[in-house]
This record gives C-alpha cells, sequence and structure tokens, in this order.
C-alpha cells in the first residue's frame, strides 16, 4: 500500500461500511469506490477485507442483502442497512469521536 | 472465463458460496469497466481488475473461515479420510468393529435392563418418577407392609401425594372344586388403576368407589394376556364371570397390554378390589384389623411436591397413629421410597446381580478396546513414513492427533451400530427367556433413547480410548526420523508396555472375580443345607374360601398327613407353613424368652415356623433335645415351640432350654431343639428360628411334605389320588420335589455363574490375543536389530528369551497390582471359603502361562529369521 494513503485502523472498516451504507443501498464494488471517493482517496478498502467483513455484518443483522440488477445489467447483490445496523452505526460513530478526541488529546493536538 | 468457471466450480458447493463467487465475479468486471473507461484495452482492463481484487481463493477462505465454515470442511474431510484408511484395511477394521460391537451391544442390553428396572418399571405409567413406595418399618428394620385402616388413615395425611394407592398380592384359586387351578392376583385400592393413568384395553378399570364398601364390588380387572389365553381377544370377555374360590365375580375390562402388575419381575392375571378380602379369604380380618399388614403403598407426588416434604408428612402421619393406636403401631415408623428399592419383589435382588455383570461387561469391553488400540498401534508404526511426510509438510502434531482420532471414533460409531443392532436383537431375546418358579416372573426390556445415546456413545468413548495411545504416539513423531528409519520405532516402545499391563491387569480382575463367583456357586450347590432334600416331594393346598374353620381344617389335615403316612412307597408326610430356601422372605416373630427379659424392654426377634409333629422326620433334621410336637388332635397339651441351636446360643447362652417359656401373643413352652439349617439362602449365616406346632397356629394356606421311599416323581399321583379321596374340593398344586425347590433359589445365582463360565475362556483368549499382537508386533519392528544381534553371535535362545522377558515385564506391572485389588475383594466378599489357593494362586498362574506362551510363540519365530534377511531388509 503506498505510504501516503493510511492505513486502516482495526477495527475501523465496519463503521465505513455502514456509513457508506447510510445513504442508500449498494452492492460490494460501489461500497469500496464509496469509501475511496469519501476519503478523498485516502482510504483503500482491500476486496479481501471487504467481503468478509460484508458476510460477517449480515450474519450480525446490521446489514441486509438483496439481490438486484447493477448499473453494467448484471445481477448484483445490493447491501442495505438495517434497523440495528443503524443503531450500531451511531454508536460506533460515537465511538469513533471519543476515540479520535482522546488519541489527539494525547498527542497534544486538543 | 475459464477463470470465473474455475471460481464458480470451487464455489458450487452451497448456495451461499455460489453466491459469494457471483458477487465477486461482479467486482471484477465492474473493476475492469473502470479500468476500461481509465483507457485500458479489454483484455488489459480484465487482468489490471483481477490483480486489484487479489487472491480469490484467499478471501473465500478468510470469509469461509469468518463464517464458521472451515471446521465443517475440514471435519468432513477428515471424515473421508478416515474411511478410506480404515478401507485399505478391511480384515483390521472388521475385527475391531466385529469385536467392539459385541462388547458395546452386551453392555448396552444389560444397560437397558437396569434402565427398565429403575426408571421405568411399570409399561404405561407416565410419571413413574413421581412413584414413591411408603413402607412401614418397624423398629428391627423389617418391613412387615402396611395394614388396610393405615392405609385409609394415610390417604388424607399426606397431600403430597396426589394419589395414594394399595395392593398386595394373593393367590386365588379359579374354578370349580376339583377342578381349579392357581392364579395370581392382586388386591387393590379402587383408585388403582385411575391413579396410574392406565387406559383399559377392553371394558373399564376399578373405580374408587369400588372399594368404598367391606365385601363389595365383585368385579375383576384381567391382564391382557389373561385375556388372550383365555378368552382369545375376544370384547366379550368383559361381562363374564369367574369363579374365584368359590365366590363369582364379573370381569368388567381388560388392563393394558403390558401392564403387569405393581410388583416388578412378577405379572398378575387378575386384579380384585381390596374390600373383597373377607367375601374371598373367609375369617380375613385384614379389612379391620390394624396389626394384619401386608399391603404394599404407592404414593404418586403431586405436581410441585417434593419427595422430602412427603416424608414429614408421612413421619408425622405415623406419629398420630402410634399414639392413637399403640396396640399396633407404637413401633411403627414409614420409609419413603423410590420404587425400584421395593423391600419385595424382585428389583432389589435382582439390581445388584446386573450391576455386577455390568461392571465386568464393561471391563471386557476395555480390554476390547485394549486390543484395538494395540491393533491401531501397529498400524500408526506402519504409517510412521507418512505421518513423517505430514509433518515435513507443515501439518501441526494437533492435525496429526485429529487425524487418528477421527479414524477410531468413526471405529467407535461403527461398533456402535453394530451394538446397536445387538441389542435390540438381545432385548427382544431375553425377554423370550423362560423363567421357573411358583412366581410368574416377567420383564419388560426394550432399548429406548436413553439406551441408544449411551451405547452410541460408549462406542464413541470406546474409539477414543484406544485411539489415544497411537494417535499420541504418532503425533509426537519426530518427521527427520520417521522418514530415515520409516517402519522402525526406535528403542523400546513405552506405550505398548503399558497396554500389555493394563490388558493383563483386566484379564486378572475379570478372572479372579469370576472364579470366586463360581466357587461360592459350586460351593452354595455342594453346601450342607441342614435338611434332607433328596426324597422328598412338596405338594401347596389352600383351604380359604373352602369354609374350614381352625377345628374342622386340623381334623382334614390331620386326616391327609395321616393317610399319607400310611400310603405304601411313603415313608413319611407333614405339613409346614413354608419351604425353606423360598423366593420369599421368611416372617419374623417378636417375643421374650422368660426369665431372659432384655435390658432395654424390647423384643427378640426370630424366624417362625408352623410345622406338624413328624416334620422334621421328613425333612431329615436331627432333633438334639427334648422331643416332637404333640398329636395334631391333642387338645389338652399347652402350645408348643420347638426352637435350633442358634436360637438357644443366641437367646439362652447356651442353657439346655427344655421347659422355658416363649412368650409372645401367646405363650409357648419349648419342648425341644433340632440342628441349625438353611432358612432363606445360601451362605446365610446360622439364623434363630421358632417352630410353632401347626395344632397350635394353623394356617389355612400351606405346604405338604412327603418322604418316599421310591423315585421322588412316583409320590405324585398318589398325593393328589389321596386328596382326592379325602376331599374332591381341595386341589393340590406345585407339586414338585425339594431338591427342584432348592434349585430354583440357586436360579438367581445360576444365570450370573454360567456367564462366568462363558466369560473366563473369553477373557483368556482376549488376553491371549492382546499380547500376541503387541509383541509379534514388536518383534516385526526389531527384525534388524535381531539380525544384528545373530549376527554378532547370539543364540536363538538368547533373542527369544529377552524378547519374552521384556514383555513379561509388562504382563508383570499389570499382573501384580491386579492381583493385589482381586485378592482384597475375593478375600473381603467371596467369603472364607470362596479365597482358596486355586482362586489365588491358580488363576494368576493358569493367565501368566497364557501370557507367556503368548509371548513365547511370536518371539521364537523373531528368532528364526536369516540374520542375512534381516539385515537385508534395510
Amino acid at each position: 500500500m503506498p505510504n501516503d494513503k493510511a492505513d486502516l485502523l482495526q477495527g475501523t472498516l465496519d463503521l465505513l461500511i455502514l456509513k457508506s451504507l447510510q445513504l442508500e443501498p449498494m452492492h460490494g464494488f460501489g461500497i469500496s469506490i464509496r469509501i475511496r471517493q469519501m476519503s478523498a482517496e485516502m482510504l483503500t478498502v482491500e476486496q479481501g477485507s471487504l467481503y468478509p467483513a460484508l458476510y460477517r455484518l449480515e450474519d450480525h443483522g446490521w446489514i441486509k442483502a438483496e439481490w438486484g440488477v447493477s448499473e453494467n445489467n448484471r445481477k448484483a447483490k445490493f447491501y442495505s442497512l438495517t434497523t440495528s445496523g443503524k443503531k450500531q452505526l451511531q454508536a460506533e460513530e460515537q465511538n469513533w469521536v471519543n476515540l479520535s478526541l482522546a488519541i489527539n488529546r494525547v498527542l497534544g493536538n486538543a | 472465463m475459464n477463470f470465473f468457471r474455475r471460481l464458480r466450480a470451487l464455489f458450487r458447493r452451497t448456495r451461499s458460496e455460489s453466491e459469494m463467487a457471483d458477487e465477486m465475479r461482479l467486482h471484477v468486471e465492474l473493476q475492469a469497466e473502470l479500468n476500461r473507461r481509465a483507457g485500458m484495452d479489454g483484455e488489459e482492463a480484465r487482468f489490471a481488475a483481477l490483480r486489484q481484487f487479489g487472491n480469490v481463493a484467499e478471501f473465500q477462505q478468510r470469509v469461509r473461515e469468518n463464517r464458521g465454515w472451515a471446521w465443517r470442511e475440514r471435519l468432513s474431510s477428515d471424515w473421508r479420510h478416515a474411511w478410506r484408511t480404515l478401507a485399505k484395511s478391511p480384515l483390521q477394521s472388521a475385527v475391531i468393529v466385529l469385536s467392539l460391537g459385541i462388547g458395546v451391544g452386551v453392555n448396552a442390553v444389560i444397560f437397558s435392563w437396569i434402565r427398565a428396572l429403575t426408571f421405568r418399571p411399570l409399561p404405561h405409567v407416565v410419571d413413574a418418577s413421581s412413584i414413591r413406595l411408603v413402607e412401614p418399618r418397624t423398629d428391627t428394620g423389617s418391613h412387615p407392609g402396611a395394614s388396610w385402616q393405615e392405609y385409609r388413615d394415610l390417604q388424607p395425611r399426606v397431600p403430597s401425594f396426589r394419589d395414594l394407592v394399595a395392593f398386595r398380592m394373593v393367590p386365588l384359586n379359579l374354578g370349580e372344586n376339583g377342578r381349579d387351578e392357581r392364579v395370581h392376583a392382586q388386591f387393590v385400592s379402587g383408585n388403582y388403576f385411575s391413579a396410574l393413568g392406565l387406559e383399559p384395553a377392553a371394558g373399564r378399570l376399578l373405580r374408587p368407589d369400588e372399594t368404598s364398601r367391606a365385601g363389595g364390588a365383585a368385579v375383576a380387572v384381567i391382564s391382557h394376556d389373561f385375556w388372550q389365553n383365555r378368552y382369545g381377544g375376544s370384547p366379550e370377555a368383559v361381562g363374564r364371570t369367574l369363579r374365584l374360590n368359590d365366590q363369582i365375580v364379573t370381569i368388567v375390562g381388560v388392563a393394558p397390554e403390558g401392564f403387569l402388575g405393581t410388583v416388578v419381575g412378577l405379572g398378575f392375571d387378575l386384579w380384585v378390589p381390596a374390600t373383597m378380602a373377607p367375601v374371598l379369604l373367609p375369617g380375613s380380618t385384614e379389612l379391620e384389623a390394624r396389626d394384619v399388614r401386608g399391603f404394599s403403598l404407592m404414593g404418586l407426588l403431586a405436581p410441585g411436591a417434593s419427595e422430602s416434604r412427603a416424608r414429614t408428612e408421612v413421619d408425622a402421619a405415623m406419629g398420630q397413629l402410634a399414639s392413637m393406636y399403640p396396640a399396633s403401631n407404637a413401633s411403627i415408623k414409614a420409609d419413603v421410597l423410590a420404587f425400584w428399592r421395593a423391600p419385595r419383589g424382585a428389583p432389589k435382588f435382582i439390581l445388584g446381580g446386573l450391576a455386577a455383570l455390568q461392571g465386568f461387561m464393561l471391563l471386557v469391553l476395555f480390554m476390547v478396546c485394549a486390543n484395538a488400540a494395540s491393533l491401531m498401534l501397529a498400524r500408526a508404526t506402519a504409517r510412521r513414513r507418512e505421518i513423517g511426510v505430514r509433518l515435513a509438510l507443515g501439518a501441526r502434531p494437533r492435525q496429526i492427533l485429529r487425524l487418528f482420532l477421527t479414524e477410531s471414533v468413526l471405529l467407535g460409531l461403527l461398533a456402535s451400530a453394530l451394538g446397536v443392532l445387538l441389542a435390540v436383537w438381545g432385548a427382544n431375546g431375553l425377554r423370550a427367556v423362560p423363567l421357573p418358579g411358583a412366581f410368574p416372573f416377567k420383564f419388560q426390556t426394550d432399548l429406548d433413547g436413553t439406551g441408544l445415546l449411551v451405547t452410541v456413545s460408549l462406542g464413541a468413548a470406546c474409539g477414543l480410548i484406544f485411539g489415544l495411545a497411537p494417535a499420541w504416539q504418532s503425533a509426537r513423531t519426530d518427521s527427520q526420523l520417521a522418514l530415515r528409519t520409516a517402519g522402525q520405532a526406535p528403542g523400546r516402545n513405552r506405550v505398548r508396555g503399558a497396554l500389555v499391563a493394563v490388558e493383563v491387569a483386566l484379564a486378572l480382575l475379570v478372572l479372579m472375580t469370576a472364579a470366586v463367583f463360581l466357587r461360592s456357586f459350586q460351593e452354595s450347590r455342594s453346601a450342607d443345607t441342614g435338611f434332607a432334600p433328596k426324597g422328598v416331594v412338596l405338594a401347596a393346598y389352600d383351604l380359604s374360601g373352602r369354609g374350614y374353620d381352625k377345628a374342622r381344617g386340623l381334623a382334614l389335615m390331620d386326616e391327609v398327613v395321616r393317610r399319607l403316612a400310611s400310603a405304601p412307597g411313603i415313608e413319611g408326610a407333614a405339613i409346614a407353613s413354608w419351604v425353606p430356601l423360598d423366593f420369599h422372605a421368611m416372617p419374623v416373630a417378636g417375643f421374650n424368652v422368660d426369665g431372659q427379659a432384655r435390658s432395654d424392654g424390647g423384643l427378640e426377634r426370630a424366624l417362625t415356623y408352623s410345622v406338624t409333629p413328624g416334620y422334621f422326620g421328613v425333612m431329615g433334621i436331627p432333633l438334639t433335645a427334648g422331643h416332637d410336637f404333640a398329636a395334631l388332635s391333642d387338645t389338652a397339651t399347652r402350645p408348643q415351640a420347638i426352637v435350633n441351636e442358634e436360637f438357644v446360643r443366641r437367646f439362652l447362652d447356651g442353657k439346655l432350654p427344655l421347659g422355658r417359656r416363649v412368650v409372645g401373643r401367646t405363650t409357648f413352652e419349648i419342648v425341644g431343639v433340632v440342628r441349625n439349617s438353611l432358612y432363606e439362602s445360601f451362605g446365610e449365616s446360622p439364623k434363630p428360628i421358632v417352630y410353632f406346632s401347626y395344632r397350635d397356629r394353623f394356617s389355612q394356606s400351606g405346604q405338604i411334605h412327603v418322604r418316599t421311599r421310591a423315585a421322588d416323581s412316583a409320590a405324585a399321583p398318589d398325593l393328589r389320588r389321596i386328596m382326592h379321596e379325602i376331599n374332591p374340593a381341595i386341589t393340590l398344586y406345585d407339586v414338585r420335589t425339594l431338591a427342584e425347590h432348592v434349585d430354583k433359589n440357586l436360579f438367581f445365582r445360576r444365570i450370573p455363574a454360567r456367564m462366568f463360565a462363558v466369560l473366563g475362556p473369553l477373557v483368556l483368549v482376549l488376553a491371549a490375543i492382546g499380547i500376541y499382537a503387541v509383541v509379534a508386533h514388536a518383534v516385526a519392528q526389531r527384525t534388524i536389530e535381531i539380525g544384528v544381534r545373530r549376527a554378532l553371535g547370539a543364540t536363538d535362545r538368547t533373542v527369544v528369551w529377552g524378547m519374552v522377558r521384556e514383555s513379561m515385564r509388562g504382563v508383570l506391572m499389570g499382573a501384580i497390582p491386579a492381583w493385589l485389588v482381586a485378592a482384597i475383594v475375593a478375600l473381603h466378599v467371596g467369603g472364607s471359603g470362596a479365597a482358596t489357593p486355586g482362586v489365588l494362586l491358580g488363576v494368576p498362574a493358569l493367565l501368566l502361562g497364557v501370557a507367556l506362551l503368548a509371548s513365547w510363540w511370536p518371539a521364537r519365530r523373531a528368532a528364526q529369521v536369516d540374520p542375512l534377511i534381516a539385515l537385508r531388509a534395510e
């Protein structure tokens, strides 16, 4: 991974995926693009992490998958947030804010 | 597209896997699309997309592991691998499965017996676990049964029982006078069937109101067997009448199939309201008299009620009764017992034997396991190269362990399957075993879910047990060493030595205990019973319901005895209330000997018997002092008693008792002393007994004893003829010789004795096979070493004895501790006579001899190997 891109902090991938699904249902590829765009090309989600994470979130019941048609007219699996997924997103966002605040304090930036 | 096909093929296993493939393929396509838009041409864009995506297989694996699929996949591949390995050596696998299957099956059958006796003693009774027996207990700890009045009093006083039922066994005469037969019935309380929740097979069952009035409700419920045998299962049987003890009783219904009554091990033909007692048994006072005991009480715990609360309530109720009716209840308390601990009937009698048998069969099963382990060990050694390769390629020891354990557990499960088949067949087979006796022994046996579960777990556990040693050894294999010296385990093998030791220890334990058992059985067969059974013929009679009071009954029996005694071929005749060595416990009476009062004011206790004069002559029991009873027709002489030597020793300090008096409810004068004999069972310690005269203690039913001059059976027609001449209304039943009767007592000892007789040689063979296999395997491994030693000048003898010595070290390591344990058991449990030198020394010697032979045989073969061939084998 190039050095100018930030490493994904352990455990933040779930948050990113949930956040990217906040507006509309998306397929896996779309999620990876969305995360890249939202982070202004700073964060790239590896496929090897993305799909296991998607299945894990689905098993938790935070996202659900439905088969639909993609923009190139192919069968695609669209993920969307469930109600408990929305709650989880809120919780993780809050968690992240607290964490980054704490880290910033440690670094003397606050 | 080739790549995607492969991708899909990989994922075709499950639907979700193929969906995963679709999804990832879409990802790659969309990425390629993006690449094209960025200016790459078609192929290049696709390959770039694939590159960007990364290692597809790895991601899939990661997904699978995330979702917990991995272990399932590993497991199924383990199973398939195990199956293939086992199929490669079918003979060995078959031997293990067969021997283990038999072991597991036998254990399952015994387990299902024990379970049936303890947990499901009553078929069709849904909540058998809520059943508790309420057994009145005397201060000496015996259980005399409850009186009917006591039952009536207890019913409202124990609210923890939703129902309390009473029953007692009663033999009845069925049919016309002179052509009647014996049936076994239970007098029951009216709520008997409703409390147990039984449904009739035909008609109806008894109603609670049918025992509300003494003498009431001349009705009966018949058993399903009785219905089938006598009425061919016809519905018209309901409403028919039966002549029972000369009274007409109407059949109102049929009990459900398989319901045999409420005494485990016995099956009954009829159930009659207990209030019919005074009608069917004229003169019976059992409905009113508080001291006439004999009913069993069975309570069914109400929902939510606990046994301890029931016990508290029963204790309180018995305390009330003791103060209300001190004459009958002063010293009576009551026990609340689980159903299988019933003091009457078979369970207590049989459970102990079955439990012992189960223990032995488990030991035998462990021996089979040890044998299987040595076979698996041999196979594991043969696979050292394979294991070495696996380890070299990065397999972890844990994975090797799993590989081996999967194989042995698979073997164990296959054996369980066989065991289940055997158990189902065996449980059915056991039901067909005819059981002898005046009592209709019957058992419920079948394999239920729990039995099945136990069988399967037992097989799997066996697999784990015998797989552990080879698996552990293989997992610790040094891959370098294994690859260089394939087929050769370096050095002495500790696992092998331990296997031999375990096997020998188990074998010795089983053999010595079996020997102790056989010895004590033989001893009881040849034991001095204290009477002379040869030439004595017994016949039971029952005057109840025939209108005989004491005077008329005595006159009748006096005539019977005199007529029989004067018949040709008959030396003497007598009547006794009991026969020694019966299935039943004998009655015990409390009394004081005058001038010998106990300091605590309590009563002495001894067995009692009532017999006619001449009884001791017929039985061959010598009179050592005093004289026989007065004649039956003598009305002048005071009540008499004859006691045995143990009675004199225990209660009279060995002083001559003639003229002393035994004081119970009546006072009896001791007129004679007889030699001790056996009364209740073989191997019992001498028991004190008081014989009363039949003249003083007449009984409506009893046993005629006749000593014949000729062969035993010749007397039977005479007996029946003479009885018929005197009174055709009285039938004799259960005509048999005393020798046959005594043999019956041995029945429950003979079954295990026979099993041990079969088990002994089997165990020896198992031990021999096990030792042989281990030594043969060790020898095969050391072919090169033997070759070298022989080439260096070792003789056959030194090679052979070297091998044998090593094997015998393992044998002794197992034998010595096992011998110590077995010797202690033999001395303490087997009784004095059982621990003979034959048992203590002969059995181990035999086993050691077999072990020696089993080690020598393969060792000798090894010594005959040509050293050149052996060395070239490397």
